[in-house]
């Protein structure tokens, strides 16, 4: 199994009480902020990822949001490229996964193929390309993006930019978003004909669908409660894979988990607790309802699904007030001792068939050293153990850099298996 | 109490037949457009007090029609929406020139449709439109408005026998999930057209306006402030402004009685 390092830049020293008063995005105050301590954030959860490159962990996993307390990371290329040279300069040898840049909300798609392909050739061929659709909030309220334009832009612009890194001569694009009389993006990509590309979704079947198409892997990420949500998103998945008589190939999936681990399990609730609820009150849970469900962002079908049978979104309404207890419950965290931790993991990744884990080791309010100490635990009992699930079965892994041991299939082979069977 | 309407419906071939326009109809009389708000079109009580004195030609926007939801990914920008609906009621083939009378979004509509086609309709009623914006008069954004606060957003008394109708469930609970469904798949509909900011230049068209033209706005409206009714009415030469008390967003539903004698005092005038 490939077992990367997750994390988000969020804003650590919120007051008690924000959660009630407050949202962490779009409209959360910037004077509760003190710059020494975003500053802070920011050094810290680079320090965090590079630390996880240098204890051998496979990738290293980060996201976009924008006008977020929870998550300042406001475009993931700044991440990839600062990461991307430091791990070259270093000549560590892992992947470089922004999970990744949103293509419903932006405006600029050429732009998102030319920073990918740069960060691809500054890391010498290491980067895994993440492609959301984006968050409603980020992408209609932070960006503009009429809602019921979210997922068209996505369709459009992934085609753009596939096609601006797969071509070899300048091309004329008359789309519906962007018109340009000649894309010819320098640098292209390292990785021919492309570097592996993942999406990440929240279950909808038509976003499966087009990963499944387009042979591109797929990230579910556990906050909203891996108990009631992994049956239903993993095992449709899988439905899907097996409808369109695809191999059960594990390395297609990925899956976000929330992880701390300590010497025992009481010290790791000791230690956890308060920066797991810091973390799900003052940041996902602290996202307005409204703001993540805006009219036009949902079809008419999935609106009816979800209002017969809203299931798929787990304890996704209540994260602001859920407690530890329940958190733990559910699987949207799981802490303990190593052995606890690793037998938690290897439980859900094997009911699910996941060949790609993305750990959030440092996470909520925890200070430097504590996200230190827990990469570290986490590298040095926990991760040699997982990496070597799966290896006893005949899979190689399609959705990984060539140099980081993945074997890519050639683009239009794949589709074609995808389309037509083998 | 006059009985309720018989609503029919005409399916209209427009934008090169990429799209089936649905216009309800109903009533009998001088011909009346009517186009809906934001979140689609009921046949409230307004409309069928309408119904007894004009024909009431009320076409659906692109995508909020029962069983074609995908229309509006064929309707690219307010121009096209624009010109379709100038398509449909083309179509109709009318005897005469018809008055319009459009509600918040279908008001925006409307004096979109008579700047651009100046003789399309014979008269105009403008009912607390949008598509004016003044920064210091912030228009509420309706679509990420949590639904238990939409009453108190539309109406000065949220409690008031339209407000309660308004936001009835349906008689069958098990109709909950799709009519739910359907309301916020229209804003969506709608919301293509005036996201994020409800501003798309009207303001730079509606000297071309000439029809004669009235304004009604409540005087409490939460969600676009009274106000703007004098910006409309500056912009629209020759144009009446009727404020009208003790209502909010809807003063066809709050007011009925009074929006009702406005109505057709200016219409048979």
């Amino acid at each position: 199994m490939k077992v990367s390092a997750f994390a988000q830049v969020g804003y650590r020293t919120f007051p008690e009480d924000f959660e009630h008063h407050h949202d962490s995005s779009v409209d959360t105050p910037w004077r509760l902020a003190d710059p020494r301590e975003v500053r802070a954030a920011f050094r810290d959860y680079l320090d965090g990822l590079m630390l996880a490159a240098r204890l051998g962990f496979d990738g290293l996993v980060f996201t976009e949001h924008a006008q977020a307390s929870y998550d300042m990371s406001a475009n993931p290329s700044l991440t990839a490229s600062a990461l991307a040279y430091a791990t070259e300069s270093e000549g560590i040898e892992v992947a470089i996964f922004p999970a990744g840049r949103s293509l419903g909300k932006t405006r600029e798609p050429v732009r998102v193929a030319e920073e990918y392909a740069a960060i691809d050739t500054v890391s010498g061929g290491r980067l895994v390309a993440g492609f959301p659709v984006g968050l409603p909030y980020d992408a209609c309220l932070n960006n503009g993006i009429p809602p019921i334009e979210l997922r068209p832009r996505f369709d459009e612009n992934l085609e753009l930019i596939l096609r601006a890194w797969r071509e070899d001569t300048p091309f004329a694009w008359n789309g519906t978003f962007s018109q340009l009389p000649s894309v010819n993006i320098w640098p292209r990509p390292q990785q021919r004909p492309r570097p592996p590309v993942w999406l990440t979704g929240i279950g909808n079947p038509a976003t499966i669908q087009i990963a499944l198409d387009r042979d591109f892997g797929f990230n579910y990420f556990s906050w909203f409660g891996i108990k009631a949500t992994g049956p239903r998103v993993f095992d449709r998945f899988w439905e899907l894979v097996d409808r369109q008589e695809l191999p059960r190939n594990p390395y297609r999936l990925g899956l976000m988990q929330v992880v701390g681990v300590a010497d025992s399990d009481a010290e790791a609730v000791r230690i956890f607790k308060p920066h797991v609820e810091y973390l799900f009150h003052k940041g996902p849970g602290a996202i307005k309802a409204e703001n993540l469900a805006i009219p036009g962002t949902i079809s008419l079908q999935g609106l009816q699904a979800l209002m017969r049978d809203p299931s798929d979104m787990g304890i996704a309404g209540k994260l602001r007030t859920v407690s530890f207890d329940e958190l733990v419950d559910m699987g949207s965290v799981i802490i303990g001792s190593p052995s606890t931790v690793l037998e938690r993991i290897v439980e859900v990744v094997r009911r699910h068939h996941v060949g790609n884990l993305h750990v959030m080791l440092q996470f909520g309010s925890m200070p430097r050293h504590a996200a230190a100490d827990n990469i570290g635990l986490f590298a040095a009992s926990v991760l040699p153990t997982l990496r070597g699930l799966w290896t006893d079965e005949p899979w190689e892994h399609h959705w990984w850099p060539g140099r980081l041991g993945g074997r890519p299939v050639p683009e239009a082979a794949s589709v074609r298996a995808a389309r037509g069977g083998r | 109490m006059s009985p309720p309407l018989d609503v029919r419906q005409r399916a209209l071939g427009v934008w090169g037949g990429r799209i089936t326009l649905r216009v309800k109809t109903a009533g009998r009389g001088a011909p009346l457009v009517y186009l809906h708000p934001a979140s689609g079109l009921q046949f409230d009580p307004f409309l069928e007090s309408l119904g007894t004195e004009y024909s009431i030609y009320a076409p659906e926007i692109p995508g909020t029609s029962a069983g074609d939801p995908h229309a509006i990914h064929e309707v690219d920008t307010l121009s096209d929406l624009v010109l379709i609906y100038e398509e449909a009621i083309t179509q109709l083939e009318l005897p005469e020139p018809p008055v319009v009378i459009g509600q918040s979004f279908g008001g925006m509509l409307a004096a979109e449709l008579a700047s651009y086609f100046p003789r399309l309709f014979k008269k105009v009623v403008l009912c607390d439109p949008i598509g004016l914006w003044r920064p210091d008069l912030p228009i509420a954004n309706w679509m990420t408005t949590p639904a238990p606060q939409l009453p108190a957003l539309l109406f000065k008394n949220p409690d008031c026998a339209a407000a309660q109708a308004t936001f009835a469930p349906p008689p069958d609970p098990a109709l909950a999930p799709i009519v739910l469904a359907s309301f916020v798949w229209a804003l969506g509909c709608t919301g293509k057209f005036v996201w994020p900011i409800p501003e798309k230049g009207l303001h730079k068209r509606l000297h071309r306006l000439t029809a004669p033209t009235m304004i009604v706005w409540g005087e409490d409206d939460a969600l676009v402030p009274a106000a703007y009714a004098k910006e409309f009415g500056a912009a629209i030469a020759g144009s009446r402004v009727e404020i009208v008390r003790d209502a909010g967003h809807i003063p066809q539903a709050e007011q009925m009685e009074t929006t009702l004698a406005l109505v057709r005092d200016f219409l048979s005038a």
